[in-house]
């Protein structure tokens, strides 16, 4: 296919497109410089030193029309030219078509030859004007240029969807509404040639004119009618008035509404953000109906469809000689469109193709069956004749950056863009010079990649071999990475009594850094009581024992402190900031009492409470036995042996901190500390094997019962995150982070639980176990009915209604039997 | 050229609303910190809402160009301009935020702003 044109073009009066024929399907290319579009406004700029196409151009339209032009296409093939303020110069209809031709090349992903295109024509376009879309093609970069009528392309795009069944012989209608023209044009197909027969048209007529009747005809009068306004639409649409920036929101949420009345029979408009001229603020609801809506744009609608008619009665046709109406453009998506012209015209509509892509999409299945000329085509890409020396900052903490470029070479006709790859920022095309330096804009604390390309007269990107710029400004040089992990301890839910690591920020994490989490307390505070909530900010692995890292920062909120009484269950959000120069700050705001604690801790000083400290080598000294006790069990002499001597100095540290008072002014707290601290971090060493080998045994053991109640419940959903999670195992299974086995066996467990849930044995057991509990529920009568319910639901084999009844008879349970085990930290 | 990437429109719908919360919520004067339910929004968005987020280091951020100045070659803000100038602008409405989709250093504009400039001799 590579001999064939395979480019297809759409150069609109109001928005162009481009398409690309490969691997036996079209794509319609999007556009680049405008992330989630595939057209191009056809509008151009002039700035005085850049050239700009597309959406940034028309933004200018109304307000810098001696500079900008769109809808030159009506002036095709005419003697007219445009005044262009901005570089004091003239501009035919063809030169603007041609920088949108060149815009929409660049939309082609490198290395793919644009040498040869099929560009579509309006119906209506003579042979001057035909020629004149020929030479726009031409001085775009396009060797070969083949016209093709927009209704034919849009047939095509038709026909191959269909390319199983011949288009039947006979005539059909072109219905095409845009953002702002209206074309309608009868086709036919006779032996095999499909021809447009004829045509008529509305230039001035689209779907922005029904953005601007919303405005004008049901918001504008809402806001009259409730506020306070000396005549608001003329000072609205005035581009002195006082509310001219209100009405460009108004017409935004006025296409946002038309679109959501195309699947939805009301939508409110929020009208907000204005004072009304007694100073009241402005904000209220307005209901669009879609009755409204479609009250507002009949006439308009009604005017299309006259001309259907005069073209039908012009060619001698009635209804049934027509096969169908083919819909076309972005406005034949609103419902009332398509429904009064079928219900007006008496005939079948089509709405098959996607109307905004269809012409270009049917240009590019035509370019496919049209053959390249040889032998006069250029190549694409231009052979390098320039060098290029660049100067900028590889890192900046700026707002912008200075970009310097050196070109050696002969840069005549030639032309440059920059552009970022966030999509973000472009120049525009500018003319070449010796000397280039522009501004670049950073967007902060991330890798900022820019693109240089040069255009030779063609519009053919010529190859530079410069690189991409890239400047970082996410760390300047005062940014360090953090050398250790930075934790939280929470308490182990799987360990009552004991605390894990919780990551907050990873090691190697660019300072300033900042995190919250949100958890859940695992105890009730009362107000004035002893209780305590810890919140302990740890250095080091996040995979070794709590106690083997260094404190960092500790805040003790205790129940003292607290204005009310905080319940079980509620949230504490904590947020951890640590600045460049590594000061920590823990915040902690308690939703229930909807109060904040907030404490700084410089790396400068330690902050080791005595009863922490108590409280800390306490839980060690339990651990250790544990530890003992286990590897006494499992008969693993080696560990105990290791063990044992690490228990002598646990004692002689009990003692010690025993001994210590609250108020203690010496060092000794720090030394005890440190050494609390290496004795976790001996304890953590001899015993890291058997708690790997014991996870990993977990592990094994959940995922094969996780495989075996997938096979015989699971659904195609939970087998995909069975996949997901075992598809990473090789590398979670052999590092030593116990949390990370504990997390993915978690994963497994959740999947299982889920699936379990759901089979009638789970059910039928949870139901048995809840009816032996019902005797210490709450509320005997509900718990009876609950209970005879959840029988007949068994017998009736309603499972759906029987999980309802457990969850219902699980609420009655009274607290303390579905109390856990209370924390060490709290959460 | 710009990558483009595909977000669930979903996504995006929720953020603006967060985002027009938050325009609100700065105008209140209001003990129940309602600013704070929305920074925990706007953080989450950017460390939770995506799946596997916290490992992946992926997720949205958002931000509102309000004062910022404005001219063409911003292609990060789609805007209209209102008053008689053009030159000299300043964005003075946002209606919708630029949204971002970041993945590890990396980002993209996955929703330009909508706003409303002026001239700064106009205002």
């Amino acid at each position: 296919m590579d001999n064939m044109i395979n480019i297809g073009i759409d150069l609109g009066t109001t928005n162009s497109a481009i398409a690309r024929f490969a691997d036996g399907k079209v794509q319609v290319l999007n556009n680049p410089a405008d992330p989630g579009s595939n057209t191009l406004p056809s509008v151009v700029a002039f700035r005085e030193d850049a050239i700009i196409t597309g959406r940034k151009a028309k933004e200018l339209l109304e307000k810098d029309a001696k500079s900008v032009v769109g809808a030159f296409k009506r002036k095709m093939g005419t003697s007219e030219s445009y005044w262009i303020n901005s570089i004091s110069n003239f501009k035919t209809p063809v030169e603007l078509s041609t920088y949108i031709l060149r815009e929409l090349r660049s939309f082609m992903p490198p290395g793919i030859s644009v040498d040869a295109a099929v560009i579509t024509i309006p119906a209506s376009f003579d042979t001057i004007q035909s020629n004149a879309t020929k030479e726009a093609g031409s001085q775009a970069g396009f060797a070969q240029v083949t016209l093709l009528q927009e209704p034919v392309a849009a047939s095509l795009a038709y026909a191959n969807m269909h390319k199983e069944q011949e288009l039947a012989e006979g005539n059909w209608l072109v219905y095409d509404l845009g953002g702002g023209t209206f074309d309608i044009a009868l086709v036919r197909i006779k032996d095999g040639e499909m021809k447009v027969l004829d045509h008529e048209g509305d230039n001035f007529l689209g779907g922005t004119d029904f953005d601007n009747l919303i405005v004008e005809k049901i918001l504008i009068p809402a806001i009259s009618a409730k506020y306070s306004f000396n005549n608001l639409e003329t000072q609205m649409k005035s581009a002195s008035g006082k509310y001219n920036a209100q009405y460009y929101i108004l017409l935004q949420k006025a296409e946002e509404a038309k679109i959501l009345l195309s699947s939805k029979s009301s939508v409110e408009v929020v009208i907000d953000g204005m004072t009304d001229e007694n100073n009241a603020p402005v904000d209220f609801e307005v209901t669009v109906t879609r009755a409204a809506f479609n009250e507002l744009i009949t006439p308009q609608i009604d005017a299309t469809i006259g001309m259907v008619k005069n073209i039908l009665s012009r060619n001698k046709l009635q209804a049934k000689d027509i096969l169908f109406t083919l819909m076309v453009g972005g406005s034949t998506y609103i419902p009332f469109v398509r429904q009064r012209t079928e219900e007006l015209l008496q005939i079948p509509i089509n709405c098959e193709i996607d109307p905004v892509t269809a012409v270009a999409a049917g240009a590019a299945h035509y370019a496919a069956t049209r053959p390249k000329l040889t032998g006069n085509i250029n190549v694409s890409k231009s052979s390098s004749r320039l060098s290029i020396k660049t100067t900028y900052a590889k890192t900046s903490k700026e707002k912008e950056e200075l970009f310097l470029a050196k070109i050696t070479g002969d840069t005549t006709h030639c032309s440059y863009r920059i552009t970022r790859a966030d999509g973000g920022f472009d120049t525009g095309l500018k003319q070449l010079t010796e000397r280039i330096s522009e501004y670049l804009p950073l967007v902060e604390n991330t890798f900022n990649y820019f693109q240089l390309t040069v255009h030779d007269r063609e519009s053919n990107t010529v190859e530079m071999h410069s690189e991409m710029i890239g400047i970082n400004s996410a760390f300047g040089i005062s940014g360090q990475p953090l050398p250790e992990d930075i934790c939280l301890e929470v308490d182990d839910e799987e360990k009552p009594g004991e605390t894990k690591l919780l990551l907050i920020f990873q090691k190697n994490s660019i300072l300033p850094s900042r995190k919250s989490v949100t958890r859940t307390l695992n105890k009730s505070i009362q107000e004035g009581s002893e209780d305590k909530i810890r919140i302990n900010v740890l250095e080091g692995p996040h995979y070794a024992l709590p106690e083997a890292n260094k404190s960092l920062g500790y805040l003790e909120i205790s129940a003292r402190q607290i204005f009310r009484d905080i319940a079980k269950g509620s949230d504490i959000e904590l947020t951890f900031s640590i600045s460049e120069s590594r000061d920590l700050t823990v915040t902690a705001y308690l939703n229930m009492a909807d109060q904040e604690f907030k404490q700084t801790f410089t790396p400068k000083e330690r902050h080791t409470t005595v009863s922490a400290l108590k409280l800390d080598v306490d839980t060690l000294a339990r651990k250790l036995e544990n530890e003992i006790f286990d590897t006494a069990e499992q008969e693993n002499h080696e560990v105990r042996k290791e063990l044992s001597v690490i228990k002598k100095e646990m004692d002689v540290l009990e003692t010690e901190t025993k001994d210590l008072v609250d108020d203690d002014v010496t060092d000794k707290r720090y030394q005890l500390e440190d050494k609390k601290r290496k004795l976790a971090q001996a304890i953590d060493n001899a015993t890291r094997d058997k708690h790997i080998a014991v996870l990993r045994n977990k592990y094994f053991k959940m995922k094969g019962w996780c495989l075996e109640i997938l096979d015989q419940h699971g659904s195609e959903n939970e087998r995909t995150r069975f996949y997901n999670a075992t598809s990473d195992e090789a590398s979670f299974m052999y590092s030593q982070s116990s949390v990370r086995l504990k997390e993915q066996t978690e994963v497994l467990r959740s999947i299982m639980g889920s699936i379990i849930w759901r089979t009638p044995i789970c059910l039928k057991d949870l139901f048995r176990h809840l009816v032996d509990k019902s005797p210490g529920m709450s509320n005997q009568g509900e718990a009876q009915v609950l209970i005879s319910g959840g029988r007949i639901a068994i017998e009736a084999r309603d499972w759906s209604r029987l999980a309802e009844i457990n969850q219902d008879l699980l609420d009655l349970l009274p607290k303390s039997v579905r109390q856990d085990v209370i924390g060490k930290v709290g959460f | 050229m710009s990558e483009q990437i595909k977000v669930a429109k979903i996504y995006l719908d929720m953020i603006n609303q967060v985002f027009e919360i938050e325009k609100k919520a700065a105008g209140l004067r209001e003990p129940n910190s309602i600013q704070r339910n929305v920074n925990r929004l706007r953080e989450m968005i950017e460390q939770d809402l995506l799946p596997a987020a916290a490992e992946g280091q992926h997720g949205f951020i958002y931000h509102n160009p309000l004062g910022e100045n404005y001219n063409i070659t911003r292609t990060d803000c789609e805007a209209s301009i209102a008053g008689e100038s053009t030159e000299n602008l300043v964005i003075t409405e946002v209606i919708k935020p630029i949204i971002r989709y970041c993945n590890g250093p990396v980002n993209i504009i996955v929703q330009k702003a909508v706003v409303v400039v002026k001239s700064k001799g106009s205002l």
